[in-house]
């Protein structure tokens, strides 16, 4: 039987007759990531198996080629990379055409690649342990496998007797992972640098802004993460790290992972005159057990709930994000490089303002109706430098700390959009469950009243807003962006009262 | 050594009992397919045409195509043979299988050999196929058995593949010939799974106003088959799609040309489409995106705009960032100078330390070369405006006054000018008074082009008289 291997190994060699070389790259020598945040996550927070952002990433790599066509593969690239965003820089005219293949190696694709070849057939004796190999042609792979022996048409592993197919070498055009790659042609062997360049999913990043809430509830502190998360199989090394805050116009692509088939087995009609099916009762017991080690799986995958950021004061000589600005976007980029691992997530400082002057207003937008609600903590500001701030802010989401007792405790959780230098900055909070609003209707038609009752449970005095449509009339109502407003302070466990009516 | 004297006899035999390789081919090894051109279009739709090298014995005889695309559209199915007519073709799903041989054994005699479960011994037998109804019925001498009944193991080995049987779906095609001997055979066919777009990488210099643009082909092959090694041409255009089943074109196109060009691209055109050829020959293969470069110019005028739509005469709660629009021509004077096929445009600009990055992208339709061309990439950071209905007063039950203040703000250090739309103008809406000078493009809105200082701001009234 030794002869057999040796057979296959020559007739493998007749069959690849390759006028180009393969040039693999392994690699990239030096990376650059650009990370751009998913516009439509709201204040979700980052689920590592499903960013909906997406990342630039630019690789540099040094190639030889021979003279004439070749092929050079780039491995290393992302799993989620959109191949056609793919652009190849440094070999000039030199390339022929940019390619990217899915078919991946797998049992299934082994064996549809083997069609009509010969394959070793094994069978190995459960009684005695006997090996025994016989040449094999595989005649149909699509639904059950159907082989062609010395002695005649076979199907694979419908016997009873434990068997399987070896095949020589991996048929040519079949790889381990989608793989990019370009088709080159030079006159002259080539030696240089490459740059690659291409978007990938699989990426996202968030602003998380921690503030906290001086005693006399006028100033605040904020500090900012840039929270980067890569939900992709492949990591990237000492990269030059940037995020990009803005909402920039892009369809989503899905990206083919590739196509991995397993051998189909399926066998002729296995009829039988017992009672107890054989065959179904150990089928019934392996599903069950598909069904158990699935479970598992999927409790295994959900990672692991991302760390809630480190909260400590920091002193001065921290790493922090330097803005710049790219076109009509905002690029942060982390001074140092740094390595954005597989499946995993990293927060560097994003800005930091010891002193932000703010105002807290109890707002409320209520319906001309009869109503009892709890108004909504809005913590306001200007993005200016007089009010200790005046920089780009990027959208994210607020954790608002105060100070009982030197102890620092939550007191509420916001968002804020991406806000220009010198746009004014709300943050809409929480509710605040001891400022209340009580809606009454006095009177019907034309000449129903509206009265508002606003009570404060706090010993100090709080200022509310309330916002009414436009065609709202009453003495207090003053007009302000388009809607009519009663700014009124609520004195300290007291309560105050308004009147409007609708001029409809 | 009787084992390797057995194996040395095995692989003799073996030699005798194999099938003929395939065919040589101009295409390459491991397939029959043999010249090949390939014409494909922008909706999952490609013609393929095949010249074979066909040897055709006098009279009639039976011939298969392996390897056409596994997405054939076999009614499209067309063959033209020198000296020889085609008396059928079929396209044979009877796909080889182990359920398809036993049920084409029926009436036939297959052997049996069982294995001895504790010593291995081999027992030879023959048997006939009975029946193949939810289990194999055998008639073995003078005995009626079920295949493994007893949960034994036993290999039955067929004698031979039935004729009808495929390890693939199949064209065969009888032909009759009036002459014996080799002769090229052109088999052509359409197929789905082949399609193509454009793609362009467009780098913006914000301080020149130019840009570069780059377009590659996109061509994406999920057919099933490899083509390998064919001429290749694609169409700019999508045809036929009434009868490409279950097929789904979609209609809305984006809205990026501004002004629709008349200037004549100087590209292969057949019909309304201009073609694209690509310059050689190529193997497509199975699930593969590949990309050729069709379109490289430096240095076209561009220039960056703003743009805000308000959709209604509506407040918005917030300052709303305006789109940032880049404006281009295809025109031969001033522009790319040439048709842009369908595709998608992403836009790139230098980062201070001149490092390419991504600012965003917008999807093309077939624009015609001599167009106007304005692409939203993104939102502006920086630019905001806020609509607010200052006042709104009915004159009558079916007329409304309303009055508007538009606050556009300018967080750049440089001057811009925001084309700032306010849209939903149905009926009978007038303009009728305005602090700046606007423009009516169409019924539907109005348009005023509002420059804004550096870190300042601008304000735009207008009052608007509605009748419904």
């Amino acid at each position: 039987m030794r002869g057999a291997p040796v057979l296959l190994a020559l007739l493998a060699l007749a069959a690849r007759v390759d006028a180009q070389a393969i040039v693999t790259s392994p690699a990239p020598d030096r990376i650059a990531v650009t990370v751009y945040r998913n516009p439509d996550r709201g204040l979700e927070p980052l689920s590592l198996d499903w960013l909906g952002g997406y990342a630039l990433v630019s690789e540099t790599r040094h190639v030889r080629l021979p003279a004439g066509e070749s092929e050079l593969r780039f491995e290393g690239v992302t799993s989620g990379i959109v191949p056609q965003s793919a652009i190849v820089t440094g070999l000039g005219e030199a390339v022929l055409e940019k390619n990217r293949d899915a078919r991946l190696l797998s049992p299934g694709a082994l064996l549809d690649a083997s069609l009509g070849e010969r394959l070793l057939l094994k069978r190995t004796d459960k009684a005695t342990g006997k090996v025994r190999e016989q040449e094999a042609v595989v005649r149909a792979t699509s639904d059950g496998v159907v082989l062609q022996t010395a002695g005649g048409i076979e199907a694979l592993r419908c016997t009873g007797l434990p068997e399987t197919l070896i095949a020589s070498q991996v048929p040519p055009g079949l790889s381990a992972k989608p793989t990019l790659s370009v088709r080159v042609r030079s006159p002259d062997p080539v030696e240089r640098d490459v740059t690659l360049s291409y978007i990938t999913n699989n990426f996202d990043w968030q602003a998380n802004y921690v503030a906290e809430l001086a005693p006399g509830g006028d100033r605040m502190s904020l500090f900012a993460w840039l929270t980067l998360a890569n939900g992709d199989q492949t990591g990237l090394a000492d990269a030059d790290t940037m995020a990009v805050a803005g909402k920039l116009n892009r369809n989503r692509v899905e990206v083919s992972p590739g196509e991995a088939k397993p051998i189909i087995i399926s066998c002729w009609p296995q009829g039988t005159t017992s009672d107890i099916p054989l065959e179904e009762l150990a089928k019934a017991a392996s599903g069950e057990l598909i069904v158990v080690t699935g479970s598992r799986i999927a409790g295994m995958a959900a990672p692991a709930p991302p760390p809630p950021p480190a909260m400590a004061e920091r002193g001065g000589g921290d790493m922090m994000a330097e803005e710049e600005k790219l076109g009509d976007v905002k690029l942060y980029r982390i001074p140092e490089q740094v390595t954005v691992a597989a499946q995993s997530q990293k927060q560097v400082m994003l800005l930091k303002r010891p002193a932000v002057a703010v105002e807290t207003v109890y707002r409320l937008q209520p319906s001309p109706s009869e109503f009892e609600s709890a108004l909504e903590r809005v913590l306001v500001t200007r993005n200016d430098p007089a009010k200790g701030l005046g920089l780009p802010l990027p959208a994210g989401g607020v954790a608002l700390f105060g100070r009982q007792q030197g102890r620092r405790i939550l007191i509420g959780e916001g968002r804020v959009d991406d806000h220009a230098v010198g746009e004014k900055v709300e943050i809409r909070m929480n509710e605040a469950p001891g400022i209340r609003a009580r809606g009454t209707v006095v009177g019907a038609g034309k000449n129903a009243e509206f009265v508002v009752t606003v009570t404060n449970d706090a010993p100090e005095s709080r200022a509310i807003e309330i916002r009414l449509p436009l065609d709202a009339r009453g003495a207090r109502l003053v007009k302000y962006e388009g809607s009519m407003l009663w700014r009124a302070r609520v004195p300290a466990n007291g309560s105050a009262e308004l009147r409007y009516r609708l001029d409809r | 050594m009787r084992i390797a004297l057995l194996a040395g006899l095995m692989l003799t035999s073996s030699m005798a009992w194999a099938d003929p390789p395939a065919p040589n081919s101009p295409a390459g090894e491991g397939t029959a397919q043999g010249d090949l051109s390939i014409t494909i279009y922008n909706n999952d739709l490609a013609l393929v045409q095949d010249i074979r090298r066909l040897d055709l014995p006098t009279g009639r005889s039976r011939q298969n195509f392996a390897d056409v695309s596994a997405a054939i559209r076999p009614e499209t199915v067309g063959l033209a043979v020198p000296d020889a007519a085609v008396v059928e073709q079929n396209f044979d799903y009877d796909l080889l299988s182990p359920t398809s041989l036993m049920q084409k054994s029926v009436g036939d005699t297959i052997t049996l050999i069982r294995t001895a479960p504790m010593t291995g011994v081999e027992t030879r037998e023959r048997a006939k196929v009975l029946a193949v109804n939810g289990g194999v019925v055998l008639q073995i001498g003078e005995r009626i058995e079920v295949l493994r009944d007893d949960g034994l193991p036993v290999r039955v080995v067929f004698d031979k593949v039935p004729e009808s049987l495929r390890a693939r779906p199949t064209l065969s095609v009888t032909l009759d010939s009036r002459r014996a001997g080799q002769r090229p055979v052109t088999l052509s066919y359409l197929s789905n799974g082949l399609g193509w777009s454009a793609d362009y990488v467009a780098l913006f210099d914000q301080k020149a106003s130019t840009i570069d643009v780059q377009g590659w082909v996109t061509l994406r092959n999920t057919s099933g088959t490899s083509f390998a090694n064919a001429k290749t041409l694609l169409v700019a255009g999508e045809v036929g799609s009434e009868n490409n089943p279950g097929g789904y074109t979609p209609r809305g196109r984006p809205r990026t040309i501004r002004a629709a060009g008349t200037e004549t691209a100087s590209r292969e055109q057949l019909g309304d489409f201009y073609l694209y050829p690509l310059a050689e020959r190529t193997t497509i293969a199975d699930k593969q995106t590949k990309q050729v470069s069709f379109l490289d110019v430096q240095g076209a005028p561009a220039t960056r705009g703003y743009e805000f739509n308000n959709g209604w005469l509506t407040t918005s709660q917030e300052p709303v960032s305006a789109s940032t629009v880049l404006r281009f021509s295809s025109s031969r004077d001033g522009g790319l100078g040439d048709a842009l096929p369908a595709g998608t445009v992403r836009v790139y600009q230098k980062d201070a330390r001149g490092n390419p990055q991504f600012v965003g992208e917008h999807a093309i339709g077939h624009t015609p070369m001599g167009s106007q061309i304005g692409l939203a990439t993104g939102q502006a950071f920086d630019v905001k405006v806020r609509p607010v209905v200052e006042e709104r007063t009915r004159l009558s039950s079916s007329r409304w006054k309303t009055r508007m203040r538009y606050t556009l703000t300018n967080a750049t250090p440089k001057p811009i000018t925001v084309d700032l739309f306010q849209s939903g103008l149905v009926g009978d809406t007038r303009v009728t008074d305005e602090s700046l000078k606007s423009a009516r493009p169409n019924a539907d809105q109005v348009r005023w082009s509002v420059p804004v200082p550096a870190n300042g701001e601008a304000i735009v009234t207008a009052t608007f008289d509605s009748r419904y």
